[in-house]
């Protein structure tokens, strides 16, 4: 064990005391704040100069309504309240008489103004809009533009347009103000958790709206903080274990230690190191949602499970990396395997959401006890509100804790192997004998 | 008493017989030279005994007894290729291998060594800042910074200029007198003449010399001549009695017939030229190492 913790002191001070781990500890959630923050900043910085758009209605009940709603947004919503300054360009519509006969030929000509930057867009409202034929072929409004799908202009026509023919056959049924709200309140269903009894005081609490960050960005930065940790820790001990082979640092060192006390050192290390950063962050994350006045929302009875998963998932995927890197010759062989060495990690990810919508579903269920999945998806499920069968983590510990111990035996048997021999490539076959002989 | 022995040590690597049926004693307290051409089986063998590998059949004694499974912390190893962390700086390298040995005192030990080799200056710069033959010394300080009973070196003189070989075949000395039992393999036949006690040679994987360097040469009795003439190689053309000629430049090195008569010799290179040397001498290790590892050269026979 001495021996063990040598090597893994090594590997925590060589990784820690780096520039890059310093500068890279402290940049990612500056930018990943940062990046928020430029968001938040720039989403409303954009282009104001004015833009031109032609409208061709069709239906002629919709061009006074257009024109008065572009006025009064002119008017008062592209200024900034406080300082006046434009933040947003005018809309200037420019109402064009539909050409009945050559229809296409029109619209070509538009398009061409706008390719020639004269116009930013046209409109085509159809003209049974208020009206819908059976076929809807006319009860259509078509925006055309240059990048139509991420264009704001598109949006802010569909409420005035709808609006006002709402407005119009409201008219023609002849409905009361009161009716006409009774007619469009739309009621939401309201997420909510479970009545709860208080153990200490016997009171019956009641349930408490769920919302947005308890229910996916909890889980969802848990997740991803796992597996940022394993991708920082565990996956480079793949080239690190290939270069000291290469290098013959193996050679001297086995003259020393075993070549599993090598390889648990490493990742005796890889846990450090993590640890290290999870410390870092969790506190940063616990810290700052207290100073946001979201206590509530820190899963206090999550973060044990957390950093017990991260240990053993750190380790599990460790000691495949480092009986992975054993076998490799050159960066050639490294780079082969490591997309396939890191699906265990990565497909979890895509299941994330469906697991997070349903955490109780028996897909769900099945799926996060699978032992090399069970560190990111129980996790998940934990997380959520949702409240899942107690026994469910303490099963899927067992299975990792099993699965762990059979990971470092069998990485351990290909790593004293593969370690030493040089020329032979890591296939699949190579790997397997190397496990069985040892 | 026997520091090392093998008894019967045989390793295969496929159809390969890299080691076969090998024996070996040695008594501690001596330097012993592993010599033998590439590819013979020495490296193998060392790493047999480092327990870096395992033999398929015998048994590796080691302070008289198994350490089978076991990482031997009175063994030093200087493998063939060298290997040290290059961003580590010289000082926390040799630290973490002492503590790695479980050493003691190793603060002053490193301090000694450094100084000793003339590498005080870089105690604190990365290794790879350091020329190779600096990490070459650096790695010898990793392999004796805890003083152990037992050394093994693997060509510790390849890539060292003179003065650098001097100051390691010194130190090697100095920890023999200190009481630690030296081996190493080497191709410079020269210094295993001048420095080992004992000489093993291994030739495709089987033992083939064994023993002092006098009782190796006594095998092959007094039938070298050590010539230097003003004709030099070209004054034993015609000679008779030459079984073959080791042309130093210099210094002829001939190896002569069961039948050969050394003064009909020395006669014949007087009538034809001016003799500056004429020694009769036994062969020397590089003639001996040629003859076993190359007989089948024949572009130098004069029979």
């Amino acid at each position: 064990m001495r021996k063990i913790l040598i090597i893994a002191l090594r590997e925590y001070k060589e990784a820690v005391k780096t520039k890059s781990f310093i500068l890279g500890l402290v940049l990612m959630p500056v930018l990943m704040g940062g990046g928020m923050a430029a968001f938040m900043i720039f989403r409303n910085k954009v282009d104001t100069d004015d833009l031109k758009i032609a409208v061709i209605d069709h239906s002629k009940i919709i061009r006074e309504t257009l024109e008065e709603r572009a006025r009064y947004r002119n008017e008062n919503e592209i200024f900034d309240k406080e300082t006046g300054e434009k933040v947003k360009p005018a809309y200037i519509l420019d109402f064009i008489q539909p050409d009945t006969i050559n229809a296409f030929q029109q619209r070509l000509d538009l398009s061409d103004r706008i390719r020639s930057g004269e116009l930013h867009a046209f409109v085509e409202i159809g003209s049974s809009i208020l009206h819908p034929d059976s076929t809807l072929e006319n009860a259509l409004i078509r925006y055309y533009s240059e990048h139509s799908f991420m264009d704001d202009v598109r949006y802010w026509f569909s409420d005035p347009v709808n609006n006002h023919i709402r407005q119009l056959r409201i008219d023609e049924m002849h409905l009361s103000p009161e009716e006409t709200r009774d007619l469009f309140y739309y009621i939401n269903v309201e997420g909510m958790g479970l009545v709860e009894v208080d153990k200490r005081t016997g009171d019956v609490q009641d349930a408490q709206k769920t919302n947005e960050l308890e229910s996916f960005l909890v889980p969802y930065f848990m997740v991803l903080l796992m597996f940022m940790l394993v991708m920082m820790s565990a996956i480079p001990l793949l080239t690190a274990v290939m270069e000291e082979k290469m290098e013959k640092i193996a050679e001297v060192l086995l003259a020393s230690i075993t070549p599993f006390q090598f390889m648990m050192g490493k990742i005796l290390g890889s846990i450090s190191v993590s640890l290290t950063i999870a410390a870092i962050y969790v506190l940063g994350a616990v810290i700052t949602m207290k100073q946001i006045g979201m206590d509530a929302a820190i899963p206090y009875h999550v973060l044990p499970w957390f950093f017990v998963y991260l240990i053993l998932s750190v380790i599990m995927t460790g000691s495949g990396m480092a009986a992975l890197g054993s076998a490799c010759n050159d960066n050639k062989d490294s780079q082969n395997l490591q997309f396939p060495a890191m699906l265990p990690i990565l497909l979890p990810l895509f299941v994330i959401v469906p697991v997070m919508q349903n955490p109780t579903s028996s897909l769900s269920t099945w799926l996060s006890l699978f032992p090399p999945f069970t560190p990111m998806l129980m996790l998940t499920r934990l997380a959520t509100p949702v409240t899942i069968p107690a026994w469910q983590p303490y099963a899927g510990l067992a299975g990792v804790v099993l699965f762990t111990i059979l990971s470092v035996w069998i990485g351990g048997r290909i790593f004293r192997t593969g370690i030493l021999l040089q020329g032979q490539k890591p296939t699949l076959a190579n790997l397997i004998r190397y496990a069985l002989k040892g | 008493m026997d520091i090392i022995e093998l008894r019967q040590v045989t390793k295969k690597f496929g159809a390969l017989t890299a080691v076969n049926e090998l024996d070996l004693k040695v008594p501690s307290g001596t330097i012993y030279g592993f010599i033998g051409p590439n590819g013979s089986g020495k490296t193998t063998t060392i790493r047999m005994i480092m327990n870096i590998l395992y033999p398929d059949q015998g048994t590796i004694l080691l302070f008289g007894k198994e350490q089978k499974d076991q990482r031997l912390d009175h063994v030093g190893y200087l493998p063939e290729e060298r290997g040290l962390y290059k961003k580590m700086k010289v000082y926390d390298v040799l630290k973490f291998h002492g503590e790695l040995k479980n050493g003691k005192n190793i603060r002053q030990e490193i301090d000694y060594w450094l100084k000793k080799l003339d590498l005080s200056a870089w105690r604190d710069k990365k290794v790879e800042s350091l020329s190779k033959g600096m990490t070459q010394k650096l790695q010898f300080i990793a392999t004796v910074i805890d003083k152990p009973g037992i050394i093994i070196l693997d060509e510790p003189f390849s890539g060292l200029d003179p003065v650098n070989a001097e100051i390691l075949r010194e130190a090697l000395l100095e920890l023999q007198k200190a009481g630690s039992t030296v081996i190493f393999s080497t191709h410079d036949m020269n210094m295993a003449e001048k420095m080992c006690d004992y000489i093993f040679m291994i030739h495709k994987g089987r033992k083939v010399l064994d023993g002092t360097l006098a009782k190796i040469q006594d095998q092959y009795g007094s039938d070298t001549l050590r010539i230097q003439t003003e004709l030099g190689a070209d004054a034993l053309e015609g000679i008779k009695d030459i079984e073959k000629i080791s042309d130093f430049g210099q210094v002829q090195e001939v190896r002569l017939s069961a039948k050969a008569d050394s003064q009909v010799i020395l006669a014949d290179l007087m009538n034809k030229t001016r003799v500056l040397k004429f020694e009769v001498t036994r062969p020397s290790l590089y003639d001996i190492f040629i003859r076993i590892a190359a007989p089948e050269r024949k572009e130098d026979n004069h029979a």
